[in-house]
């Protein structure tokens, strides 16, 4: 019983949360700028304004317009499903391969990026021209980190890897921190974060991620916007527990699970955090010098490869 | 909580990495920032040392480092980025994503079979002693690929931390004598290498030392 109940807190809780994280890094960012800012809970009332609205869709569009938020936004929930958030209990969950997590990433960009296409607008277009060459380049340096994980745990299951780091010797931290680095930057390229996007913005000299969506309205806009929130939280999870793997229970208990939900949260919070101060501290790079950045993320893996 | 070997072999994986991110940062301050946090952790593992055996004169060495290297150089530094205004580094031979791709074949060619031989030194952290070889090679690296002066100085104390680090883990510290000695002869050579920057940039106006391949005699 007390399994079952875990499983749903694992289904349930990067849909949940997500929204509130995407309203304390926008908070966190106004304070910044000296603005009060919206409240955390804010990205909620939103999505409930979304969900209630009518929409426009295109006579020009496919099925792919039409489908691609619901496959998109179900995608973010099997990967919230599948990491590592509170507990190591699912260990034997197959889809838990680090590689089929990045290639469920890796579906749900191309989908973002038909999406860009399929309405035929010219924003649209440079959209997923721009996120295509950024995902071509962070693949590589998305791979890399769980790779050098994977060699130190053994494994490439990440419910095993994070059992196998928080037992690793100190003598094994080096080539950890230099993928947490590689982790971080690949972690703002994917979830459309500076110096690579400027989430709060609609100039087309820069947006990336935006301009993909531009034609999305109502229900479909709130999922995807809330599908982007998910893959945020999922990311601030695995950079929090692959590379910090400590306060994971083992047990199904509930203080266990009571305790182990609150350190998730402190921990994807600092991360959170750590974000927002980024965001606010750096200007976004040029279009052509983005490359560079995911190339030196590449390479630092490389580098604790060598160190392994 | 920790062994004296994990905290040798953490103190050089500090200084490892804050040597790789010299080569990211773009920011002369915050060069001087990491170069100060290396021999934070330098004197530190004097201190500890000192504390160790009980040794009065170790422990004034630690005192004169961290005054000498964590206190009085950066102060240099960061009087002549003011003063100069040398907020950004000069430019480099190589652009970043190749740097960090030297940097990181340096450290594999660090853990080739070609200083494997040197892991006899310490046995127990033969890990820790060549990633301080790692940390020599990419300091060296720095010295070369900046072309500004003042990074080209920090380079070079980071080379100094980095052999100092390596004489730690391998077992090989000098005597506290001598590291007094080695310390003012640092201070002596960071004055000496500031009143020349100084000059260089008085009359040149630059600290960019490729552009004084370019001067000629009047």
């Amino acid at each position: 019983m007390s399994v079952i109940i875990i499983w749903t807190i694992q289904l349930i809780l990067v849909p949940v949360l997500s929204p509130l994280f995407l309203g304390i890094v926008r908070k966190i960012k106004a304070r910044f700028q000296n603005r009060v800012g919206a409240s955390i809970f804010r990205p909620y009332r939103d999505l409930w304004k979304l969900f209630h609205k009518d929409e426009v869709i295109s006579e020009d569009t496919s099925w792919i317009f039409r489908f691609a938020p619901y496959l998109i936004f179900t995608i973010t929930l099997i990967l919230g499903a599948c990491i590592p958030l509170f507990s190591t209990l699912f260990a034997n969950n197959v889809l838990s391969d680090f590689l089929t997590i990045v290639y469920l990433v890796a579906l749900s960009t191309f989908f973002l990026a038909l999406v860009g296409l399929d309405a035929g607008s010219a924003f649209g277009g440079i959209g997923s021209s721009r996120e295509m060459t950024l995902a071509a380049l962070t693949e590589g340096g998305f791979i890399f980190p769980f790779l050098v994980l994977s060699l130190l745990a053994h494994s490439t299951n990440l419910f095993s890897i994070t059992n196998a780091i928080s037992s690793l010797p100190i003598f094994d931290s080096t080539p950890i921190i230099l993928t947490f680095v590689a982790f971080v930057i690949v972690m703002l390229s994917e979830t459309a974060h500076f110096p690579f996007d400027n989430p709060a913005t609609h100039l087309e000299l820069t947006m990336v991620h935006e301009a993909m969506i531009l034609e999305y309205s109502g229900k479909r806009l709130a999922l995807i916007e809330w599908a982007a929130a998910n893959k945020f939280l999922i990311f601030l999870a695995l950079g929090a527990n692959m590379f910090f793997p400590w306060g994971l229970i083992t047990q199904s208990s509930v203080w266990a699970v009571a305790l182990a939900l609150c350190i998730f949260c402190v921990k994807t919070l600092l991360l959170a955090t750590f974000v927002a101060v980024l965001e606010s501290s750096i200007a976004k790079f040029r279009f052509f010098r983005l490359p560079d950045l995911l190339f030196v993320a590449f390479i630092l893996s490389a580098m604790a490869l060598f160190i392994i | 909580m920790f062994t004296q070997l994990q905290i040798i072999f953490l103190s050089g994986a500090i200084i490892f990495l804050t040597t790789i991110f010299m080569h990211l940062v773009h920011k002369n301050s915050s060069l001087v920032s990491l170069y100060r946090v290396q021999s934070f952790v330098i004197s530190a593992l004097i201190l500890g040392s000192a504390i160790e055996i009980s040794s009065i004169l170790l422990m004034y060495v630690a005192i004169w480092m961290f005054a000498v290297k964590v206190i009085v150089a950066p102060y240099f530094f960061n009087k002549s980025i003011k003063h100069y205004q040398l907020k950004f580094t000069s430019s480099t031979y190589l652009n970043t994503p190749l740097t960090v791709l030297v940097a990181a074949l340096l450290t594999g060619f660090a853990y080739s079979h070609y200083f494997e031989p040197l892991t006899i030194l310490a046995k127990e952290n033969g890990s820790g002693l060549l990633l301080s070889v790692a940390t020599i090679l990419i300091s060296i690296f720095l010295i070369i690929n900046r072309k500004g002066t003042l990074s080209q100085m920090v380079g070079i104390l980071s080379l100094e931390n980095a052999i100092v680090s390596f004489a730690f883990l391998s077992g090989l510290e000098a005597a506290p004598s001598m590291q007094l000695g080695i310390t003012f002869d640092i201070l002596v050579w960071i004055i000496i290498a500031s009143v020349f920057i100084n000059m260089i940039q008085n009359k040149i106006g630059t600290a960019d030392s490729t552009l004084l391949n370019n001067l000629k005699e009047e």
